[in-house]
């Protein structure tokens, strides 16, 4: 066989698809003859087997195009997503046509799918660097965030133990100057008998004493009693007036 | 070669050799450049040609050579779009296997 018989023969083989479609395809294979030049001739003829093959692959194509212009028709916005669809469809078909006997009902089930198939495309091809920039500015923005947090607790804590730290101070005051009190009342009752005036003095000086306690006992009944509570209601008042702002 | 090459990679295939030529490249050409990369009968190119043609991937034009005319493809804009889709699925795909292979999965 040689060129001329092979184009012949596959013009004959042909005569069942569109003159254009006919016209394309022999075209293509003189191209295919002239680029190969006169001296492969017969190696170009051997290579794409008999014109019954060539011709059989041109068709089946052409077959299975015409029932995916239609499932593109329905959506032809989105080309390149269905484009994936279409060609995982394909790639089914083409298991099947090698072997495996398990596939062929693998293919009713993804030309059913075929419609579904784009969806999962787009949600998987979103993600992959969103995830990865989002990761990364995490990454990055988190010790100083962290950082942030830490400090602002730390704050929080150190002012809190300060406030206790005063109002336990302001007790231990109030109860030092009520020992004191007793004390020098105790040994002021003691000296009277001995010298009038050192144990009047010296109980004088521990009712100063007591009074200083009292007023620290007030104070002291102020600070955790009035004060902190007060205090907490502000702060309290001042995020659900925040919140309330930011509502409206 | 154990390995099918799936009616999606061998688009993907023809697409890569056909962008390497800015000014577009016929037939026997991308023919053989496919060759060197896989296995393939002779006859299997030209139905991917003239799908990926009728798909708006590739555009044809016929230019004389040596007192004939011969017929171009080129990629375009949406055959780009199309290999660059391609070619991430397939980082994907052939990342996996190769980290099974490798022990990393």
């Amino acid at each position: 066989m040689n060129r001329t018989d092979f184009m012949e023969q596959l013009e004959r083989l042909l005569q069942s698809i569109t003159p254009a479609e006919r016209e394309e395809a022999l075209q293509y294979y003189n191209d295919y003859f002239d680029d190969a030049g006169a001296e492969n001739e017969q190696e170009v003829i051997e290579a794409l087997g008999n014109p019954a093959r060539v011709a059989e692959n041109i068709k089946r194509d052409l077959s299975e195009n015409v029932g995916e212009n239609v499932s593109r028709g329905a959506q032809p916005s989105d080309r390149a997503v269905i484009e994936y669809g279409k060609t995982g469809n394909e790639q089914n078909s083409f298991y099947e046509q090698d072997s495996i006997g398990q596939v062929p009902e693998n293919k009713g089930e993804s030309s059913r799918n075929q419609e579904h198939a784009p969806a999962p495309t787009a949600k998987k091809g979103m993600p992959g660097w969103a995830i990865v920039l989002i990761t990364i500015a995490a990454v990055f923005a988190s010790p100083i965030l962290f950082g942030l947090a830490v400090g602002l607790l730390g704050l929080m804590i150190g002012v809190l133990a300060t406030w206790f730290a005063l109002i336990f101070t302001s007790a231990v005051v109030m109860l030092s100057m009520f020992i004191v009190l007793v004390v020098l009342c105790a040994v002021g009752v003691q000296c009277l008998v001995v010298d009038p005036l050192v144990g009047i003095a010296l109980i004088g000086g521990g009712l100063i004493c007591g009074g200083i306690g009292i007023l620290f006992l007030m104070l002291t009944v102020a600070l955790t009693g009035i004060v902190t509570p007060a205090v907490f209601r502000g702060i309290g008042r001042l995020f659900r007036g925040k919140k309330k702002e930011a509502e409206v | 070669m154990v390995f099918n090459t799936g009616a999606a990679l061998l688009d993907a295939i023809v697409l890569a050799v056909v962008s390497k030529e800015p000014e577009g490249t016929y037939g026997y050409k991308i023919t053989q450049e496919v060759r060197q990369v896989i296995e393939l009968s002779e006859s299997t190119l030209y139905p991917v040609l003239r799908r990926l043609q009728k798909d708006d991937c590739l555009e044809v034009y016929d230019m004389e050579c040596a007192g004939r005319n011969r017929r171009y493809y080129k990629i375009t804009g949406s055959g780009w779009a199309q290999l660059r889709l391609y070619e991430s699925e397939w980082r994907q795909y052939s990342d996996k296997i190769t980290g099974l292979f490798e022990g990393r999965i």
